[in-house]
């Protein structure tokens, strides 16, 4: 009767697909065995997932399993019947290197649009030119991977979103990769080798996130780019003739980031930008910058003073975080007056939400906090946070006393 | 006090869309629901119809009256704009949860008037009913038919299926290839096998008996079809060196045992599916001998009932096939008849 009615062979093919994309491969490939009208309806789905969950073997040796996903991989790939527009392999088996180098070929001829590849574990795996050749490449996301294009390569003209991540370039390489993809909009560096300066020149990048090892960072025609972070995971070298004479690095750094909305500068990133002159404010301010992330070690006097300067500049922040980064505690003497006497300037007519955490109660500590508690007018929540085994009562004492410029401000103070 | 005499003014006027279904039945539906729909709304715009009832939008056929009701409730909800993710998300939750047949009708209307984020939600849901369910309880929620042959069913896909059925013959074929592999390596140093039934009777009776054995001579045979039918069909390929070639290969018939045949599923190479198909059955031939059909008999039955599967049924259906498949049926009595299709290559 009715109820007996097949009706999800006769949807259309593009919900087909929707459905069956939706599927782990391995359910997707078995709905070749339900009917005759099924057997080849997974051939056209267009994305190809290959991960651990997709693809459980149970592992028996490494090797046996490592063949079988070879041969799946393989198989679903000669059999597949349509564009590939989204490939992503991330198997914790994978291991073969020449395996992957014939899929990405096959790949290659067609138009791929979005490619993951995340290699476990092993060496970096040295991409083959030909994914260079992707032409209709709008998402790539590489995990512990070796790039050397050939000296042919134009980039990828429709690449919009880049994520890299454990990958070895060498400086020339990442700078034409950045500059030649003129679309570009989203761009992930997560500890890199090869190259240590950041030239980011991309004048469509929105959204920029690193976390490695570098020597500096600087933008250049990135007018869009709204959001960013930083994170240096290594301390630079203190160099301290060369810090005195080099221009503001926080100016410079920012002059190319006019639009900027969220900024997070992270480890060791600000002790980085303090390795200069540091005006007492800078020529101009960041009126969209509405959400800012530090991490400070406020014993140090040049982080104080960078982080004073550039909280000045951003005169519509709504929310601040700033994260005490515990080190060497040698105080180089009382760090007083570093959070200046700008009391009841109003300067931060937007914040509403302030959070401090890892701090011990110094001075500058607690002269940040009055300086912001007594420059938000519409302030609606301060939560402090000390660091594990600090804080306690005198700290809450002195909290309790500050003045604050907003009528409806809470002071939270949580246990570490 | 007494407005009795005063009409009064409704506060808003609603104003409504008119929206005929397949079946000719109209109904009319607040113009912000209506057009939430990509389709309606283009209708509206473009054409202007929909403002009276004499003028109602014509849905596509796939929007019958009870599933129009359930994407206006969807529409309904979904097209005030102040409401949290997360509650967007719980309505589509609750939403969601109906028989299979309907969310397979409201996937299928919701396609036909565009309303994208309507088609992912039931197509996910669809996906998640498929997902993790072996290929028979599918059927059984999808009414699906059970049309594959045997043949096609059980294509050794891939190592991926775990149908102990298919893993069975998997492990057959499996085996069968591995013949075949020793057989093709044989051929490289001979250049024609063929084969005279000169074998002695305790060699025949190995053949019914032994699991192996049987099967490799099988092979043999059709090896020497094959070779012959590419010399168009000259059935008189020198038959000097057979029996030479015969000893060779008795020799050679390596010891695979059935406990081998676990190694033999990791170790198959799993590509040959329907070349491989047409090869098995094609190259049975009327000039078999008796043992040799009785034994093919033998595990073929075997196979039926393992596979609990009416297998002259089966047999008339590999019949029915279409002409790009030579194959031949056998019925239970151990004649075989050759079915051969135009494709004679």
């Amino acid at each position: 009767m009715d109820t007996e009615v097949d009706r999800i062979s006769s949807l259309p093919g593009n919900v087909l697909d929707q459905i069956l994309s939706d599927l782990p491969i391995r359910d997707a490939v078995r709905t070749s065995s339900l009917s005759r009208n099924w057997r080849y309806k997974w051939s056209h789905i267009p994305h190809l997932v290959f991960d651990t969950q997709c693809v459980s073997i149970p592992s028996e040796d490494q090797t046996v399993g490592k063949n079988k996903l070879v041969s799946i991989i393989d198989h679903v790939l000669l059999l597949h019947n349509g564009p590939i527009y989204k490939f992503k392999l991330s198997h914790r088996d994978l291991l073969g290197v020449s395996d992957i180098d014939r899929w990405i070929l096959h790949l290659s001829r067609g138009s791929t649009k979005e490619f993951v590849l995340e290699i476990w574990k092993g060496q970096r795996y040295k991409l083959p030119s030909c994914l260079f050749s992707f032409e209709n490449l709008i998402h790539l996301e590489l995990l512990n991977c070796l790039l050397k294009p050939p000296s042919a390569f134009k980039g990828f003209r429709s690449l919009k979103s880049l994520h890299l991540q454990s990958v070895t370039l060498a400086q020339e390489v990442f700078e034409n990769l950045i500059s030649r993809c003129a679309l570009l909009e989203r761009l992930t560096l997560m500890n890199f080798d090869g190259f240590t300066h950041l030239k980011i020149n991309a004048p469509n990048l929105q959204f920029f996130d690193v976390g490695g090892v570098f020597d500096d960072v600087s933008f250049e025609n990135t007018l869009l780019l709204t959001q960013v972070t930083i994170a240096l995971y290594e301390k630079v070298k203190n160099d301290q003739n060369m810090s005195r004479r080099s221009s503001c690095k926080l100016l410079s750094f920012f002059v190319n980031l006019p639009r900027i909305r969220r900024l997070k500068i992270h480890n060791y990133f600000l002790k980085n930008l303090a390795l200069s002159k540091i005006p007492s404010t800078l020529p101009k301010s960041w009126v969209d910058l509405n959400y800012i992330s530090i991490h400070i070690n406020f014993n140090d006097f040049e982080e104080n003073a960078v982080a004073f300067c550039l909280l000045k500049s951003c005169p519509n922040l709504q929310e601040i975080e700033m994260l005490g980064r515990p080190e060497e505690k040698a105080v180089v003497g009382p760090l007083t007056g570093l959070w200046g006497d700008d009391n009841w300037k109003s300067l931060f007519g937007q914040l509403r939400q302030v959070k401090i955490a890892g701090i011990s109660g110094t001075r500058s500590e607690l002269d940040c906090i009055k300086f912001l508690l007594s420059n938000s007018p519409v302030l609606e929540q301060m939560t402090v946070r000390p660091a594990p085994n600090e804080g306690g009562l005198e700290m809450v004492k002195e909290l309790l006393r500050f003045r604050r410029a907003s009528t409806r401000a809470e002071v939270i103070y949580m246990e570490p | 006090m007494s407005d009795a005499g005063m009409a009064v003014v409704k506060p808003e006027m609603k104003s409504y869309i008119w929206l005929q279904t397949a079946d000719g039945s109209i109904q009319q539906v607040e113009e912000e629901v209506a057009m939430f729909c990509p389709m309606i709304c283009r209708e509206i715009i473009q054409t202007g119809m929909g403002s009276s009832k004499n003028y109602a939008i014509s849905l596509p056929q796939r929007v019958n009256p009870s599933i129009l009701g359930l994407i206006l409730d969807y529409c309904r909800f979904h097209q005030v704009p102040g409401r949290s993710n997360k509650e967007r998300k719980t309505f589509d939750e609750k939403f969601i949860r109906m028989d299979t047949k309907r969310l397979c009708e409201l996937t299928s209307a919701a396609d036909s008037l565009q309303l994208k984020p309507l088609v992912d939600l039931t197509s996910r849901a669809l996906a998640r009913i498929i997902e993790g369910k072996t290929p028979e309880e599918i059927r059984e929620t999808f009414h699906l038919p059970d049309d594959l042959t045997e043949e096609e069913k059980l294509e050794p896909l891939r190592n991926i299926t775990d149908d102990p059925r298919i893993r069975l013959l998997n492990r057959l074929y499996a085996r069968k290839r591995k013949e075949l592999k020793e057989r093709e390596k044989l051929k490289d140093v001979e250049v024609e096998e063929e084969r005279a039934d000169d074998r002695s009777v305790e060699d025949l009776l190995s053949f019914i008996n032994g699991a192996d054995g049987d099967s490799k001579g099988c092979r043999t045979s059709k090896n020497k079809k094959k070779n012959r039918r590419r010399k168009d069909q000259s059935k008189d390929s020198s038959s000097n060196n057979s029996n030479e070639n015969q000893k060779k290969e008795s020799d050679a018939l390596p010891s695979a045992c059935p406990n081998d045949e676990v190694s033999d599923i990791l170790a198959a190479s799993p590509s040959r599916t329907s070349n491989f198909q047409d090869f098995d059955y094609a190259d049975i031939d009327d000039d078999l001998d008796p043992a040799k059909m009785e034994e093919l008999d033998r595990e073929v039955e075997d196979f039926a009932r393992r596979l609990n599967s009416d297998w002259p049924e089966r047999m008339q259906e590999i019949l029915s096939l279409g002409p790009e498949r030579r194959l031949v049926s056998m019925n239970v009595n151990g004649s075989l008849r050759r079915y051969s299709g135009l494709d004679r290559r």
